[in-house]
């Protein structure tokens, strides 16, 4: 027990400084963290069995694809691994058919620079129905999700459609699959939690139902639902200067997020910038900024 | 502030439904939460766009374990002595004062910082209770 608390400026690393993984490492404590970097630098096969755990296996049966050797009916392997040795990053990508643009699933996870994990890009997309080019725009340009430039008719198209920001197809259902296998990917190497940016309104909401806490933001995210109640500055913003700031938008989370995206964040001298969230390994943060939401 | 609320709220509840707990423990108990939400705001969130608190309320027959989780700067247990009361009132009861409260009133402290947060858990024991 101790008498009192002073603020830490610097967080502790708990990670080894070891940039590969020796067969010793499996007889030391399992409580040790190892790090994606030193996954990375093992062989190519002990490499892919670890990192197999983090593909849901019915969401790769249901497009006739084998879980284990990751090959389809036609034979052809359709998952690829990219962990360069000496990288502390990792992603995995599948593929219905070998054409770039049919990507159903994407992954990508890095080292941070201290003590854990971090999500960089989760993309689970059902590409057999209809998709909006909302990732380009009329030059061909990336939007980067529309982040970096926008393609308005696509846009338009997609909320019509009842996607959200951010998304080029609807989902697959599969989030929650998919990060629990990441929970139990992360429990094998010792990690007791992960870290993600959430790129839209309706992803922090998304992410909040599946349990993740604010490091920050949270406080953004309760000024929001505040500012979309009845009289409140957002909600006096939506008022029809474009399709995306429709009067009564902010009852549902996707009206929301796509005045978000269109910048309706100005009106309360804001900004979608800087939230980062929190998984605890196991345990359910039970936030809810959001209350009763309609999605 | 509306997660403070929130918290007091639900300890005020789960005081409610559990046997054996009196008043003053209820009252302790929102103080200690109060104070240490407000360390969090104040000193863990300085400088960022605050993040969340997690509050998990265990409740035993013999105790009551409450655990406040935060993803600010981490806090270094030190002993800087008992708060200048003096000092303390004329800032208006704010410098170390609101821990000081938390180590008066609980019978465990804790804290621990890692890759999860950062996990400050206080322990209220509850008087044996009479059997009828």
């Amino acid at each position: 027990m101790f008498r009192n608390l002073r603020v830490r400026k610097e967080p502790k690393k708990y990670v080894s400084e070891d940039q590969q993984l020796a067969l010793d490492w499996f007889t030391r404590s399992a409580n040790v963290p190892v790090t994606l970097r030193q996954i990375n630098g093992l062989p190519e096969e002990p490499k892919r069995r670890t990192y197999r755990a983090l593909l849901p296996p019915t969401l790769l049966s249901q497009f006739g694809i084998d879980p284990v050797t990751w090959e389809g009916p036609d034979g052809a392997g359709h998952v690829s691994i990219t962990a360069k040795s000496g990288s502390g990053v990792m992603s995995l990508t599948v593929r219905r058919h070998p054409d770039p643009s049919d990507e159903l699933f994407y992954l990508e996870l890095e080292d941070t620079s201290m003590n854990g994990i971090q999500v960089n890009f989760i993309l689970i997309r059902d590409p057999r129905g209809a998709c909006f080019r909302t990732d380009c725009d009329d030059e061909g340009r990336s939007t980067l999700f529309g982040t970096v430039h926008r393609n308005f008719g696509a846009e338009l198209d997609a909320m019509e459609a009842g996607l959200a920001p951010g998304q080029v197809c609807q989902g697959l259902r599969a989030s929650r699959q998919t990060l629990e296998h990441l929970e139990a990917f992360l429990v094998t190497t010792g990690h007791s939690a992960y870290f993600l940016e959430p790129l839209t309104y309706a992803s922090a909401w998304l992410f909040e139902r599946r349990g993740f806490a604010y490091v920050r933001g949270h406080k953004l995210m309760d000024d929001i639902h505040e500012g979309f109640q009845p009289g409140g500055r957002l909600d006096r913003a939506l008022d029809g200067s474009t399709p995306f700031r429709q009067p009564g938008q902010g009852r549902t989370v996707r009206g929301r997020a796509w005045a978000i995206h269109d910048g309706i964040l100005e009106a309360m001298g804001a900004s979608w910038d800087g939230l980062r969230m929190i998984k605890q390994v196991g345990r359910h943060a039970g936030v809810d900024t959001f209350p009763g939401a309609t999605y | 502030m509306a997660t403070i609320i929130a918290f007091r709220a639900l300890i005020d509840r789960a005081c409610r439904e559990q046997p054996g707990i009196d008043p003053d423990t209820c009252y302790d108990l929102k103080l200690a939460v109060e104070e240490a939400c407000t360390n969090v705001v104040t000193h863990g969130y300085a400088g960022m766009n605050p993040g969340s608190i997690v509050l998990c309320l265990e409740l035993e027959p013999h105790q009551i374990r409450v655990t406040l989780t935060d993803f600010g700067h981490a806090f270094e247990p030190y002993d800087p002595g008992l708060p200048d009361l003096e000092a303390s009132l004329d800032e208006g009861l704010s410098h170390g004062f609101g821990l000081h409260l938390i180590y008066q009133t609980m019978d465990e402290i804790h804290y621990e910082t890692g890759e999860a947060g950062n996990h400050l858990t206080f322990v209220r024991r509850l008087p044996a209770r009479q059997e009828p």
